[in-house]
């Protein structure tokens, strides 16, 4: 053994830009705070967690920042892990969604009977790894950042221990969780084995090479794509989102189908835009059917639901069909409109507005159901009566999700038609249609939340007014305040234009 | 001359632990029977100079997966005899059957083509070139290139302690009764569309 030491090359470390690193060291230490103040105080101080994991949050937007300042691409690792505009952009919208959701939770934790430190250190946790998933460029690093961010979740999906159906939350998601990421692992070994890389750009430049094997490619290209359908809750994939969602307490529900849904898109892009980028042949019609059965059959099933947290669960799902559209048409966009990666923005774009606009609709379920304890779309009726500001929330989040001008809905809707109109081709012209259609059909349900609120008369008759806790009010006030500026204003789109790759093959 | 000898032996090995776990009539020894293989397996692994697998081999699957199925049958209890006349699934027997004669089928067309197609020379994809050994070579990517995804992982572990806690830890006798708080926004029975 000595003689094997002796002969060994020293170790050189490698070298750390600890700049590129600070939001994760930032939320890390932060999530070692929370742990700690769990464990050093008595239930009296279990409140301050919430606190903590909040500034947290804050505090680790401020070396994003100084990054975005900064402004040059930083590339660790061999290009592993990769700091751009990109990853920047995704890192901000998962912390602020992440802070909103720990608005929402504050109450909800704090009043129920409820593990409380634990709680916001899985959240942390979570959050840590779609930071890390933002700047993962290579297969092991979008694995380990997959599962660090979703095995906390399956925990907090089931955090109402003692209800059957939170334990059914949380049992579907984990079971459909790991077979997806079987699945994805498989064929991440199959793109592996026929290109020699981890490294999404050096799989890039095997793959547009044409040398690799094509049945291999298109099975792992298959493979992968499919693991994160389960996450994105794409058709046929989406079975386990309206039980998890239902069963999940309600800030988890928010916090799945926006940040948890936005990690799982960040990753496609990754792997689509930067590794499988020349394969639009094996990877387009793919998606064009996953976007075109994911937005009707989302939303079809969303009329018939009568549970608002159920039908805000298909719309997540219709929305979703939405995100994946840009990717079907990505191949077909003429180099003079930009190319394939033009698809890229769009997607961006309806990221950030879509999770302004659905933690808002959240937020409004939350503070309602602390009143009404029900989460029926019949106890909405005759909000208006008692709690008018509410009520006026409510449309402007649910139109906002129909994508009715000026709200910021329409300006993710208007961006995913215009690159499907860019590409031109006869099939994003057909799914162009299929999306105006089922623009048309979600309308139906949205509106029906609208008319419960304004029309029905009050079904218990109690109007007392709803008292909004500060931290739920100054979620709602966020939610609602990007829905308005994204709505009128380019700022998401110019974000979306904004996240560009730092590093292609 | 070696090589065959090891071969051989653990093959043998090999085979006799797998006819153990299947015609074992206890699960504990189908159990035990079956670290026996995975031990083998880590023989043949040494003897093709993959010393990193072959740990693993030991340490993960023969250490932890097995340990995990013998908590699951102690758990379930040994004695429990279980009627294997009942089928759960119908039509499942035949079913298994026609699997594993097309399985047999695919190995016995996998054999016949590799006759007809190797060469007889040594796989070009052993040991990797360069200084120092196969391990040596793992560790210093593991702890350079692939540092961060390393320390990642770290992270998971202190979840998956915490997360072990939160679900296995009983609640404190006054904890049970529900304290005021939003409970669960589901359907009721009655107004359910799926």
């Amino acid at each position: 053994m000595l003689h094997l030491l002796a002969q060994a090359e020293p170790f050189r470390s490698p070298t750390v830009d600890f700049h590129a690193f600070a939001p994760e060291i930032v939320l890390s230490v932060s999530i070692v705070v929370v742990l700690l103040v769990d464990l050093v105080f008595d239930e009296r101080g279990k409140w301050a967690t919430s606190s903590i994991a909040g500034i947290g949050l804050l505090a680790a937007l401020v070396p994003v920042l100084t990054l975005a300042v900064d402004g040059a691409d930083r590339s660790l690792f061999d290009g592993a892990y990769v700091v751009d505009n990109f990853a920047l952009v995704m890192k901000a919208l998962f912390l602020l969604s992440g802070y909103v959701t720990i608005l929402i939770s504050a109450r909800y934790i704090a009043e129920g009977d409820y593990y409380e430190g634990e709680y916001y250190f899985m959240l942390l946790c979570s959050l840590l790894g779609m930071l890390v998933m933002g700047s993962a460029r290579d297969l092991i690093s979008i694995f380990v950042a997959l599962e660090l961010l979703s095995i906390p979740a399956y925990l907090l999906a089931g955090w109402r221990k003692r209800d059957l159906r939170g334990n059914e939350a949380s049992l579907k998601y984990y079971l459909l969780g790991v077979f997806a990421a079987a699945v994805m692992l498989y064929g991440m070994s199959l793109i592996f084995g026929v290109t020699g890389s981890t490294i999404l750009t050096e799989i890039g430049a095997a793959l547009d090479g044409g040398e690799a094997p094509a049945p291999i490619v298109v099975v792992g290209i298959l493979f992968i794509v499919i693991g994160f359908a389960f996450k994105v809750s794409a058709v046929p994939f989406h079975t386990w989102a309206p039980d998890t969602y239902e069963g999940a307490p309600t800030p988890i529900t928010a916090y799945l189908s926006v940040a948890s849904k936005a990690a799982g898109f960040v990753a496609l892009l990754q792997l689509v835009f930067i590794g499988f980028l020349g394969r639009s042949d094996v990877w387009g019609p793919l998606f064009w059917v996953l976007a075109a059965i994911t937005m009707t059959v989302g939303n079809l099933i969303a009329l018939r639901q009568t549970n608002i947290v159920r039908m805000l669960a298909y719309s997540s799902v219709a929305q979703a069909g939405f995100m994946l559209a840009p990717f079907a048409v990505a191949g077909d966009i003429d180099v003079d409109r930009g190319g394939p990666l033009a698809a890229i923005p769009p997607v961006v774009t309806y990221l950030l507005i879509y999770a302004a606009m659905n933690l808002g609709a959240f937020a409004v379920v939350m503070v309602v159901a602390r009143k009404t304890r029900s989460g029926e779309l019949s106890s909405y009726g005759g909000l208006f009566e008692y709690a008018p500001g509410l009520a006026v929330l409510m449309t402007v989040f649910i139109f906002a999700l129909a994508g009715i001008p000026p709200l910021g809905g329409w300006l993710a809707k208007f961006v995913v038609f215009r690159a499907l109109l860019d590409a031109g081709t006869p099939a994003a012209i057909v799914l162009a249609v299929i999306a105006a259609v089922n623009s048309v059909i979600s309308l139906f349900y949205y509106a029906s939340v609208a008319r419960e609120m304004w029309m029905r008369p009050v079904p218990d008759g109690d109007r007392a007014p709803i008292r909004i806790p500060a931290s739920l009010g100054s979620a709602l006030a966020l939610a609602a305040a990007f829905t308005l500026l994204f709505g009128v204003s380019n700022v998401a789109t110019r974000f979306g234009d904004l996240a560009i790759f730092g590093f292609l093959p | 001359m070696v090589d065959t000898i090891v071969f051989v032996l653990a093959a043998l090995v090999i085979l006799s632990g797998a006819l153990g776990v299947i015609l074992a009539r206890n699960p504990v020894h189908s159990a035990l029977m079956l670290i026996m293989t995975l031990f083998g397996v880590a023989v043949v692994f040494v003897a093709q100079e993959a010393h990193f697998l072959a740990a693993v081999q030991v340490i993960v699957y023969a250490g932890a997966i097995v340990v995990l199925f013998l908590f699951v049958i102690m758990l379930l209890g040994v004695d429990q005899a279980d009627s294997i006349e009942t089928e759960p699934i119908g039509g499942q027997r035949p079913a298994a059957g026609v699997v594993a004669l097309a399985s047999v089928g695919l190995l016995v067309l996998l054999a016949v083509r590799a006759v007809q197609v190797s060469s007889g020379a040594r796989s070009t994809s052993s040991a990797l070139d360069g200084e120092g050994t196969n391990l040596e070579k793992l560790a210093r990517v593991l702890f350079t290139d692939y540092l961060f995804a390393f320390e990642a992982t770290s992270a998971l572990l202190v979840i998956a302690v915490v997360g072990a806690v939160v679900l296995a830890r009983k609640p404190a006798a006054e904890d049970v009764q529900d304290r005021k708080g939003v409970g669960a926004l589901g359907r009721t029975r009655s107004g359910s569309g799926r």
